[in-house]
C-alpha cells in the first residue's frame, strides 16, 4: 500500500514525505513551497483569503472547484491538482481578472485579493455572468477595506473573452489523468508518530482499518474536522477517508426519491436539488459559502450532529433515511431516530454513513425552510426551522415541524404537530399552539443569540410562514 | 501634464492582484530565526500564583523562555501615559496579558510549548463594564469638557426636553493581516524591526525602551500592512517589543505573529461608550440646548483613550448648530485589552450621540428627522462650533439639500409609509445623516511630517516619508504629487518603505492625515530641489535657445526642461541633473511641514483644533423582517465633499470601504463576552463583518464639486475616516422603521442594531407600553460630581 502522498501544484508533481501528510495545505504552500500569494487569516474557512482551486479527475477529465486551503489537510489532496494564485498568471502577464482588479481599485490592502481573484476566475470560468451570480459566488470571501463595491465593479469589467480555461493553462495528457485518477482512489495508509491516514478502497477494508487503527475519525470534506484540527491542534490526527470508497460520490433521482452518496459535495447536491427540491436548494445557498459547499458533504453535516446543523431540520420533516454501512451489514434509519443527544448519533463505532435518501415532496405538499443568523451569508444559524405541511381548503391535513438551535439536538415538534393537525391554518390557531411550542423547546443563550430571541423566533416562525403563504396566495389570486 | 487628479491604480495593485506583494509573514525566515509566542493571563484580573516552565524549557526546539524579570529595559510603557506592563509583573490586567514569552525553532514547537506552560492565577475581581467602573469611580482620566452657553438654564426654559441613555458597543478592527513583527539583531547592539505598523517611530521608541538602548540603535521599517484601521497605531508595538526581548537575549532574529483568534482576543478595539443625553428644543424642533455625558471603556490602560474621548467630544455637535451645548467625557478603566484607535477615533461615537438625539426628537415630535437636521444644520450666522471654531467653506446645507433631491427622499418617504401600512411581513425605514469630520490630530505636535526626496542622475526619484501604507493609497497619492512637483514621469518615482532611518520622529499614519501631512512635506522637499534644478537649467537653456531665459518661465514636465515659450526645444532633465552633479549641487532634500493655524486649549475646551472639515451625507433605506428582525440595507446614497480629489478612484474606494465598515459597526458586528470577560466572538465564525451580500443592491456614491478648500493639499480633503461615520445612517434608518412600527412609542435600541435586538425591539414596540427611560446619573453620582467640577 502506498505510504506517501502525491500532490500536483500549478502543474508540478510533488511527492510528500509522511511527515507532511498531516499539515494544512496552506502551511505547505506558504512555508515549504514559498507560494505565499495564498494568505491565511482565520484558519477556519470563514474568510476565503486562502482560496485555491482543487482539480480532480472525474469522468476522464479534470474538474476544478475552489476551496478554503486553510482547512484542507494535505492527506485530503492526494492525487489532486492544486492551482494557486501563482498559477493563474498567463505566461507572466496578468490575467483579465487581475487586470480588472488593478483598473477598478479592487484591492486596497491586498490581503484578501488573491483569494478573491482565484474565486472570481473560477466563477467566470464556470459561466457566472450577471451581477446576482457574481454576488452569490463571492460570499465566501471577506474584504475589510473596499466595501466590496470596487470588487463587484472589477468582476463586471473583467474581459471574459480573454480568459483561459484551466485545462488550457494546465493541459493534462491522458496518461497523467489516468495516473491522477488512480492516485486519488487507490488504497493509502500513512502513519507518522501518533497520526494515521487511511484511505481504503472498499467497505470491508474500511472496517478492517477501523479495527486495526481505532479510533479513526471518518473524513469526507473535512470542513468541520479541518477547523477542529487547526484550532485545537490535537496530539493525534487519525482519520479514515471515504474518498476511495466506491459508489459514494454518485447521486440518483428515481421513484420520487433522491439518493445522495456520502461523498457528494454540497455544491453538486445543490445543483441537483434546484430541479428536485427547489426550496432546499435555495436554503442550501446560505449554507457556509461556495468554497465550503465545494468541499463539504451532506453526510458530514449530518454526522457532526450539531444542534444547528443546517441540513438536519429539512431532512427531519422530509423524513429522510440514512443508510449506514457496517462491516457486514447495511441498515436504514429514519433520520428522526438518528440523533441520541448533543453531538451524538445512533451510529455504531464501526458504521459510517453511506448514503442519504431524501423523499421528494409531492406537489400538494408545502415545504418552507428558514435560517436565521447574525449575518445572512457565511454564518452559522442562530435558529433554523423546517415546516412540511399539507393543506386542504385552509385546514392543516398533516404537518411536520423541526427546529434547530433551540435544544441540544435538532427537534421535531411532535406535540405541536398533533395540536395543529385538523385545525384551520390561521392566526388564532398559531396563537393557540404557542404554549405547546414553548414547551417543546429549550433554547439557551450563546454567542449566536439569547434564549429570549430564540424563543421569540420559535414563536414567530410559524406566523411568518402563515403570512408568506397568505401573501403568495394573494399574489397568485391576483394573477388569476 | 498633471498626475494629481487622475484615477491611477494603487501602486501595489499588480502585486496585490498576483499575490506577489510581500507581507511580513510572507518573508522567508532568516537562518536561525525564532518563532516567538506568548502565554497570557487566563483571567481578566489576577496575580500569578504558580508558574511552572520546566516542561517548556525541556521541550526540544524551545530556544528560550522569558518573563517580566527578563526585560532588559523598561517593562512599563504607554504611548501617552506609561501605565501598561508589557509582561505581567505584579498584576494581570486583562485576559491575554502576556506572562511568558517562548522562543521556538519552529511554529509547531511553539504551539506545543505554549500548552506546556503551567500557570495558575489568584483571581481578583475584574471590572467588566462601564457601569461597574462608574460605580467604583475607576477612571483613566479627569473629566474633559466642551461647553458653550448656559445649558442648564436653557434646558429648564425650553418648551420641550427629552432625555435618554444611548449605549454603543465596540468594534473589532478585523484587519486581515494579524499583528506581526520580525526583529533582527545587528552588530553593536542595534536592531532592525520589521513591523506591520501605522507608526514606525513609536515602535522604534518602544523597542528601544524595552531593551534599554538609545532610539538610534533601532530602525523600524514598514513596507505595508494588510489593513490597519487604527488597530496598528499603538498596538503594533507589543509584538515588536516581545520579539525584541527574544532577539536581545538569544542574539537571533525573532518573529512574533498573532493568529487571528489571539489578535482578536488580546488586542484593543473601538471604545464602547455609554452616553447620557438631554436635549431641549422648541415646537419647530429647533435645538436650543444639548447636555451630554459620555463615558467610554478605555480598557486596562490609557493608550489613546484620552485623545479618542477628546475627538468624541469635538464631534458631538456634528453638523448642527447648538446654542447651549455641553459635552463632558470620562474614560473608564476596566479589565479588557486597552481599547485603541479605530478609524473615526471617537468621532463615530460623538456623531452617533447627536444623530441619535435627532432621531429621538423626530419620534417624539412626529416630524421628519431630515427636516430637523436641515433646520439645525450649520449655516451662515450659525456656523461657530461649541469649541469656538468657525465652520469654514461650509458645504453642509448644500449636501443635505442636494442629496434630498438626488435620492428622491420625499417620494420614498411616502412610499415607505404606504408600504409599512400594508405589509404584514416587512417593515422599511429611511434616514439621512451627516458627517462633519475635523481634520488634524487634536494633539497639535502630531501635525508635522518630514520627507526625504532623492533624485538620481537618470532622473528617477525615491521619496520616503513617515506615512505608512495600509491600502489607503497614501503611497500612490504621494507618488502623484512628487511626479507633478518635480516634473518627472510617474513611472520614475518610487515610494520607499517607511523607515525610521530615513524619517525620524514621525507621526502615526492616522487621523486621515497621511497624505495631507506627508504629501506637504514631500512638496516642501520637491520645491527646493526644483528651485535648484531651475537655476542649473537656466544657463543651459539660455545657451541652447540663444537668449536669456527668465527662471520663472522654465518648466519641468515629463522629464523635460523647457522655456514655456519654446516647449518644442527642451533639454533632457538628466542633462540638467548631470550638470548639477558636476557643479556639486545636492540632489537630495529633506522636506518638512506642519499644519498652520491650528490651536486648541484642552483645559478651556476652546480653539481651532481642525484645519478644515470633511463633510458628507448619507441616506440609507432598510428592510426589516417583522418576524425575525432580520435586517437588509436595500439602498444607500452617499454624497461627499472631499474637495478636489488627488485620486478619484482611490478616494472612492475609501468612501465605499469606510461606509461599509461603519455599517458593520452599527449592524452585524457584535462583540460577545462571557461573564468573566472572555471574548467569545474571536474569529469570523462568530464575529460578522459585512459580506458582499450585505452590500446594498443600490449603492450610489457621488461627490459634491468643491474647489473652495484653499488651504488643503491641492485643495483635496482627507477622506480616510469620514465616510465611516456615515454608516450611522443605517442605524438611524432602523430607528426610523421602529418608530413607524411603534407609532412613535419610545423603543430602546443600543448599537449595534443586530437582528436580535431589532426583533426584540419590535416585539416591545407592538406588545408593551413604552418603558420608562433610564435616568441619567444623579448629581450625587460620584462620577458626575467629579465631571461637574471641571473648571
Amino acid at each position: 500500500m502506498r505510504d506517501h502522498l502525491v500532490i500536483f501544484v500549478n502543474g508540478r508533481r510533488h511527492e510528500l514525505p509522511r511527515s507532511l501528510a498531516f499539515e494544512p495545505l496552506t502551511d505547505w504552500l506558504r512555508y515549504e513551497l514559498r507560494l505565499t500569494g495564498t494568505k491565511v487569516v482565520c484558519a477556519e474557512g470563514d474568510c476565503g483569503s486562502c482560496t485555491v482551486l482543487v482539480g480532480r479527475v472525474r469522468a476522464g477529465r479534470m474538474e476544478y472547484a475552489t476551496v478554503c486551503g486553510c482547512i484542507q489537510y494535505l492527506f485530503q489532496l492526494d492525487g489532486a491538482h492544486v492551482v494557486t494564485i501563482e498559477g493563474l498568471k498567463y505566461e507572466g502577464r496578468l490575467n483579465p481578472v487581475q487586470e480588472a482588479f488593478v483598473a477598478c481599485h479592487g484591492a486596497q490592502c491586498g490581503f484578501c485579493t488573491p483569494g478573491f481573484v482565484v474565486q472570481l476566475h473560477a466563477l467566470l470560468e464556470g459561466g457566472a455572468s450577471d451581477e446576482p451570480a457574481i454576488r452569490r459566488g463571492l460570499t465566501g470571501n471577506l474584504c475589510r477595506c473596499t466595501g466590496y463595491e470596487p470588487i463587484l465593479r472589477a468582476a463586471s469589467q473583467t474581459d471574459v473573452s480573454q480568459m483561459r480555461r484551466l485545462e488550457q493553462l494546465f493541459p493534462m495528457p491522458p496518461q497523467l489523468l489516468a495516473e491522477m485518477q488512480r492516485l486519488a482512489t487507490e488504497p493509502v495508509l500513512i502513519t507518522h508518530g501518533p497520526h494515521v491516514f487511511c484511505r481504503p478502497d472498499s467497505l470491508a477494508a474500511a472496517a478492517a482499518a477501523r479495527r486495526q487503527w481505532e479510533p479513526l475519525q471518518v473524513y469526507a470534506g473535512g470542513t468541520d474536522l479541518g477547523v477542529m484540527f487547526n484550532k485545537k491542534r490535537p496530539e493525534a490526527i487519525r482519520v479514515l477517508s471515504t474518498a476511495g470508497l466506491p459508489g459514494l460520490d454518485s447521486w440518483e433521482l428515481a421513484d420520487s426519491r433522491l439518493s445522495v452518496g456520502a461523498n457528494v459535495r454540497l455544491s453538486e447536491l445543490q445543483s441537483v436539488l434546484r430541479g428536485a427540491i427547489p426550496e432546499l436548494a435555495e436554503y442550501l445557498e446560505y449554507f457556509g459559502s461556495p468554497q465550503i459547499r465545494n468541499a463539504g458533504t451532506l453526510a458530514g453535516n449530518l454526522a457532526t450532529a450539531s444542534p444547528i446543523g443546517d441540513m438536519i431540520p429539512p431532512l427531519f420533516v422530509l423524513q429522510a433515511q440514512v443508510v449506514l454501512a457496517g462491516p457486514d451489514r447495511r441498515r436504514c434509519l429514519d433520520i428522526n431516530d438518528f440523533y441520541t443527544g448533543y453531538r451524538r448519533t445512533g451510529m455504531q463505532p464501526d458504521e459510517l454513513i453511506e448514503r442519504v435518501i431524501i423523499p421528494l415532496p409531492r406537489p400538494d405538499e408545502i415545504l418552507r425552510l428558514y435560517k436565521v443568523s447574525r449575518r445572512k451569508d457565511l454564518d452559522i444559524s442562530t435558529f433554523s426551522a423546517a415546516v412540511w405541511l399539507r393543506l386542504r381548503q385552509g385546514v392543516i391535513v398533516d404537518i411536520r415541524l423541526a427546529f434547530g438551535g433551540v435544544g441540544p439536538v435538532v427537534i421535531r415538534l411532535r406535540k405541536t404537530e398533533a395540536a395543529l393537525r385538523g385545525r384551520r391554518l390561521s392566526g388564532e390557531t398559531l396563537q393557540a399552539v404557542q404554549p405547546i411550542v414553548r414547551g417543546e423547546i429549550s433554547p439557551i443563550s450563546d454567542v449566536r443569540g439569547s434564549a429570549e430571541y430564540r424563543n421569540l423566533l420559535a414563536a414567530n416562525i410559524l406566523r411568518k410562514m402563515h403570512a408568506e403563504l397568505a401573501a403568495s396566495a394573494t399574489s397568485s389570486n391576483g394573477q388569476d | 501634464m498633471s498626475y494629481v487628479g487622475r484615477d491611477i491604480p494603487l501602486d501595489s495593485a499588480r502585486g496585490h492582484a498576483t499575490g506577489e506583494s510581500i507581507f511580513l509573514d510572507d518573508v522567508p525566515p532568516l537562518p536561525g530565526e525564532l518563532f516567538v509566542g506568548m502565554v497570557g493571563s487566563p483571567v481578566a484580573r489576577g496575580r500569578v500564583k504558580r508558574l511552572e516552565l520546566e516542561a517548556v524549557r525541556q521541550l526540544p526546539g524551545v530556544a528560550g523562555v522569558f518573563t517580566a524579570r527578563d526585560v532588559p529595559g523598561h517593562n512599563r510603557f504607554g504611548p501617552v501615559v506609561k501605565d501598561e506592563d508589557l509582561l505581567v509583573d505584579e498584576e494581570a490586567q486583562f485576559i491575554g496579558h502576556p506572562v511568558v514569552l517562548i522562543a521556538a525553532e519552529s511554529r509547531p514547537v511553539l504551539e506545543r510549548a505554549k500548552r506546556l506552560v503551567r500557570l495558575e492565577m489568584q483571581e481578583l475581581e475584574p471590572v467588566l463594564s462601564i457601569d461597574r467602573a462608574i460605580e467604583l469611580g475607576q477612571f483613566l482620566s479627569a473629566p474633559r469638557k466642551i461647553e458653550r452657553g448656559e445649558v442648564d438654564r436653557a434646558l429648564s426654559e425650553c418648551e420641550h426636553t427629552l432625555e435618554g441613555v444611548f449605549e454603543l458597543a465596540g468594534q473589532e478592527h478585523f484587519y486581515l493581516e494579524s499583528q506581526i513583527s520580525i526583529v533582527i539583531p545587528g552588530e553593536n547592539d542595534t536592531y532592525t524591526v520589521h513591523s506591520s505598523t501605522q507608526h514606525t517611530s513609536e515602535v522604534q521608541a518602544l523597542v528601544a525602551e524595552v531593551l534599554g538602548i538609545p532610539f538610534s540603535h533601532v530602525t523600524c521599517i514598514c513596507r505595508r500592512m494588510g489593513g490597519g484601521f487604527g488597530g496598528k497605531e499603538t498596538q503594533a508595538a507589543q509584538p515588536a517589543m516581545m520579539a525584541a526581548i527574544v532577539a536581545h537575549h538569544l542574539r537571533r532574529p525573532a518573529r512574533f505573529a498573532y493568529s487571528k483568534d489571539e489578535d482578536m482576543r488580546f488586542t484593543g478595539k473601538r471604545h464602547p461608550f455609554k452616553i447620557f443625553w438631554k436635549a431641549g428644543f422648541d415646537s419647530s424642533a429647533k435645538l436650543h440646548a444639548v447636555d451630554l455625558r459620555l463615558f467610554s471603556d478605555g480598557g486596562f490602560s490609557t493608550d489613546l483613550s484620552l485623545a479618542v474621548m477628546e475627538r468624541a467630544l469635538l464631534h458631538c455637535d456634528n453638523a448642527y448648530y447648538i446654542e447651549h451645548f455641553r459635552a463632558v467625557g470620562r474614560v473608564c478603566r476596566t479589565n479588557f485589552p486597552s481599547n485603541t484607535a479605530f478609524r473615526g477615533f471617537g468621532g463615530p461615537q460623538g456623531v452617533a450621540a447627536i444623530e441619535n438625539v435627532i432621531e429621538e426628537i423626530a419620534r417624539q415630535t412626529h416630524r421628519d428627522a431630515l427636516d430637523i437636521r436641515q433646520q439645525n444644520v450649520y449655516r451662515d450666522g450659525r456656523d461657530v462650533t461649541p469649541y469656538g471654531q468657525r465652520v469654514g467653506n461650509n458645504t453642509l446645507p448644500q449636501l443635505f439639500a442636494t442629496l434630498r433631491q438626488q435620492c428622491s427622499y420625499d417620494e420614498r418617504r411616502r412610499q415607505i409609509a404606504r408600504f409599512n401600512s400594508q405589509s404584514q411581513t416587512h417593515l422599511r425605514g429611511l434616514a439621512m445623516t451627516a458627517v462633519k469630520f475635523g481634520i488634524s490630530f487634536t494633539r497639535k505636535a502630531l501635525n508635522q511630517a518630514n520627507a526625504l526626496v532623492n533624485l538620481y542622475l537618470d532622473g528617477s526619484v525615491v521619496v520616503s516619508t513617515g506615512a505608512t501604507e495600509m491600502g489607503q493609497g497614501v503611497n500612490t497619492r504621494i507618488r502623484q504629487i512628487v511626479s507633478d512637483e518635480l516634473g518627472v514621469s510617474y513611472e520614475k518615482v518610487v515610494v520607499a518603505p517607511t523607515s525610521t532611518e530615513k524619517n525620524n520622529n514621525t507621526s502615526p499614519t492616522a487621523a486621515s492625515s497621511g497624505t495631507d501631512l506627508n504629501g506637504n512635506a514631500a512638496i516642501d522637499a520637491c520645491q527646493r530641489l526644483r528651485r535648484r534644478l531651475l537655476e542649473v537649467a537656466k544657463p543651459l537653456l539660455s545657451e541652447k535657445l540663444g537668449f536669456d531665459v527668465p527662471i520663472e518661465r522654465i518648466t519641468i514636465d515629463q522629464n523635460l526642461v523647457f522655456d514655456q515659450s519654446k516647449p518644442q526645444e527642451p533639454i533632457d532633465l538628466a542633462i540638467v541633473l548631470q550638470q548639477a552633479y558636476e557643479q556639486r549641487i545636492s540632489l537630495g532634500e529633506r522636506g518638512f511641514y506642519f499644519t498652520p493655524d491650528i490651536d486648541f486649549d484642552r483645559n478651556s475646551g476652546r480653539g481651532t483644533p481642525f484645519y478644515y472639515f470633511t463633510n458628507g451625507v448619507a441616506c440609507s433605506e432598510v428592510l426589516i423582517d417583522r418576524f425575525t428582525g432580520e435586517l437588509r440595507v436595500t439602498r444607500v446614497d452617499l454624497l461627499m465633499d472631499i474637495g478636489r480629489s488627488i485620486n478619484p478612484g482611490i478616494d472612492r474606494g475609501q468612501i465605499t470601504g469606510g461606509f461599509i465598515q461603519g455599517m458593520g459597526w452599527v449592524t452585524t458586528e457584535q462583540l460577545m463576552y462571557s461573564p468573566t470577560g472572555q471574548l467569545w466572538s474571536h474569529s469570523p465564525t462568530t464575529y460578522k463583518i459585512p459580506n458582499l451580500s450585505d452590500l446594498p443592491a443600490v449603492f450610489n456614491v457621488s461627490l459634491l464639486p468643491n474647489d473652495g478648500c484653499l488651504q488643503s493639499i491641492r485643495r483635496a480633503k482627507a477622506v480616510g475616516e469620514p465616510p465611516l461615520l456615515l454608516g450611522f445612517s443605517v442605524f438611524a434608518a432602523v430607528k426610523d422603521a421602529l418608530r413607524q412600527a411603534s407609532g412613535g412609542k419610545r423603543i430602546d435600541l443600543s448599537l449595534p442594531a443586530t437582528n436580535e435586538r431589532i426583533a426584540l425591539a419590535l416585539q416591545q414596540a407592538i406588545l408593551a407600553p413604552p418603558p420608562a427611560p433610564q435616568p441619567a446619573p444623579s448629581r450625587q453620582d460620584p462620577a458626575v460630581v467629579a465631571s461637574s467640577q471641571v473648571p
